[in-house]
């Protein structure tokens, strides 16, 4: 824990936004004297994060750039090493990240797992609830209302603690319940991505939360609310093949690995040689799969903006 | 019924037979459906994925689109097939299809028979996984009845994309699962040796899919397996097929659409009659949703 930010290559930034031009804690773009037509009074600056991001488990070093890491200070730059490389953030981070401060109110915490199929080995499904539930871990994906830069939001975050992310029950019952609520009152939904794919342990039911899940999609877009999707490290399998490559606006984050199947299946299966960057963030924007990849720290003024865009009411139609 | 496969095979003999090599795939039951079958083509933006068969014929005197994932036969036939793996452009078949079966008011039988989506670079690069999420959310929207049967593989989100239906048939020996048994025991021992263990606790045989409500109904197959019997097969799956087209054909369409969303929406009614799992439709307006406020 020694080394300090200082022994980083590039300058110290005191503020994120040094450290990454056009990327930083307050964003304001265009919009005021400089454009074509009327001034409009430059949009209010949208901090990198709602509230202060909770502690979360880090290396001793930067697995991209080998510095020495100072939790403090990552933490203070939205987990974020100065290299550029972004670290997997839990669902408490993400929310405190992405909801304004004391907004977050979160819905259907009460809905539990249950091992329907009696799975026994190699270890039992309850022993692995059990356990996930003491760390005080509250399933794979939670979800809530909240306010972000004062927007109203549906916000629905994965949790890559609790059984890798995986899509169960009960995170397709709080996905499908928040939808069908985001699209009856046309509230921009966000939704944050991380996962490995469907829960195994509970068979046929999960792969059945995909339909379930899209269906609830279909509603929120025949509702034409906004729809925010953000894939981060990693996003695999029934998810991405569910609802995160759906929205009106794909984000990835920087690096973040997103696809179907593995690096290692795709091996074992095809014997391909895979290119380096395969299935990253910025493999997915050259496929057409995202719209953008945004760093975390710019990641609450995009949303702001695309949340303006997007529910700005239409002049002589409708 | 005494000495039918159902009450004397293990999980993993189902498995084998699901995927026996003589087992009738997708074209030996729609031939025998439609003898005047067409195949179409194409996802007319780049490609065609020979994996899904698609067209039309005639089946009890109507117009009726068939889609079916097929297998090969023999070496040959199973490298052009790709093993019934399908790539982006067979979903993107499937949808063109499906929205013109509709613009013609055409009924849709979906036959469903694959190990999974294909797990290879192009299909990654072609976005297979936005592929089959927007044919899953398609086929809500495919104003026309569709009836689905898992004939032998039902392997993951790559059957799933096919099988999003007013009703879902099972043939007695297939399988249907959140992940092949290989995979699974790979994600949950790292180790796919382990597959016939992982097959046991999946439960992926017609029978479990049918206790948990995932699918309406099993077709009993010919003794001894399909396999031994492609006709009689065919004239079992035939009548379910159509005992529950039938019973669609008069529904109006926005009821149809309505119970399709409800039949997956309460899919995992199981789990859903559990107290702690709260109430189905919240009462609006009960808790801090801003937007209602």
């Amino acid at each position: 824990m020694e080394g300090s930010p200082a022994e980083a290559p590039g300058p110290t930034p005191a503020v994120p936004s040094q450290r990454q031009p056009g990327a930083g804690v307050a964003v304001s773009p265009e919009g005021g004297p400089g454009g074509w037509g009327p001034g409009r009074p430059p949009r209010p600056a949208v901090a990198a994060s709602g509230g202060r991001l909770p502690p979360i488990a880090l290396t001793t070093n930067c697995p991209s750039c080998g510095v020495g890491l100072v939790p403090e200070t990552l933490r203070d730059q939205c987990y974020v090493c100065d290299c550029g490389h972004h670290f997997r953030m839990h669902g408490d981070a993400w929310i405190a990240l992405l909801a304004d401060a004391g907004s977050w109110h979160e819905r259907w915490a009460d809905i539990r797992p249950h091992d329907l199929l009696e799975w026994k080995v190699p270890k039992a499904y309850q022993e692995t609830i059990d356990q996930a539930r003491a760390e005080g871990l509250n399933e794979a994906v939670r979800v809530g209302t909240a306010t972000l830069a004062g927007h109203p939001i549906w916000l629905a975050v994965f949790d890559f603690r609790f059984v890798g992310g995986s899509l169960s029950i009960v995170a397709g019952e709080r996905l499908t319940r928040s939808l069908e609520q985001a699209a009856a009152a046309r509230t921009p939904y966000v939704l944050l991505a991380a996962s490995g794919g469907a829960r195994m342990q509970e068979g046929i039911l999960a792969l059945m939360q995909m339909a379930k899940i899209n269906a609830a999609v279909g509603r929120l877009h025949q509702a034409a609310t906004p729809y925010f999707s953000i894939l981060t490290d990693p996003t695999y399998g029934g998810v991405p093949a569910s609802l995160a490559l759906l929205a009106d606006v794909n984000i990835a984050e920087p690096g973040a690995a997103i696809g179907f199947t593995g690096p290692r299946v795709i091996r074992q299966s095809t014997y391909a040689d895979l290119p380096s960057g395969f299935q990253s963030a910025e493999f997915q924007l050259r496929c057409g799969q995202v719209d953008m990849v945004v760093a975390r720290t710019e990641l609450r003024a995009r949303l702001a903006h695309l949340i303006e865009l997007y529910l700005r009411p239409l002049r002589g139609r409708r | 019924m005494p000495g039918r496969p159902r009450d004397t095979l293990s999980v993993w003999q189902v498995v084998e037979l699901a995927r026996h090599p003589d087992r009738p795939y997708a074209l030996d039951y729609i031939r025998r459906m439609a003898p005047d079958f067409v195949e179409l083509h194409g996802d007319r933006v780049s490609h065609d994925d020979p994996a899904l068969v698609a067209g039309l014929g005639t089946w009890r005197d109507m117009t009726v689109v068939f889609f079916g994932q097929q297998k090969g036969r023999n070496l040959a036939e199973r490298v052009s097939r790709n093993w019934a793996m399908m790539h982006p452009e067979g979903y993107r078949k499937a949808m063109r299809l499906a929205r013109q079966a509709a613009k013609f008011g055409f009924p849709i039988v979906s036959l469903v028979d694959t190990p999974g989506a294909f797990p290879g670079a192009g299909a990654e690069e072609r976005g297979i996984a936005l592929a089959i999420g927007q044919a899953i959310m398609g086929w809500f929207e495919i104003p026309v009845p569709v009836v689905a049967a898992v004939i032998g593989e039902g392997g993951s989100g790559g059957a799933l994309g096919m099988a999003v239906a007013d009703r879902v048939l099972m043939l007695e020996n297939s399988i249907y699962s959140v992940a092949s048994p290989e995979a699974a025991a790979s994600i949950v021992w790292r180790d796919n040796a382990r597959k016939v263990e992982a097959a046991a606790q999946l439960q992926i045989t017609s029978r479990d899919l049918l206790a948990m409500g995932v699918v309406e109904e099993v077709v009993p197959e010919p003794e001894g397996g399909a396999h031994l019997d492609h006709e009689a097969a065919a004239r079992a799956l035939e009548a379910v097929l159509w005992r529950h087209l039938e019973q669609l054909l008069p529904i109006p369409t926005a009821e149809l659409l309505q119970h399709r969303y409800e039949r997956f929406r309460y899919i995992d009614s199981l789990l859903q009659a559990a107290p702690d799992f709260g109430p189905k439709v919240e009462p609006r307006g009960a808790a801090g949703n801003p937007a209602e406020r």
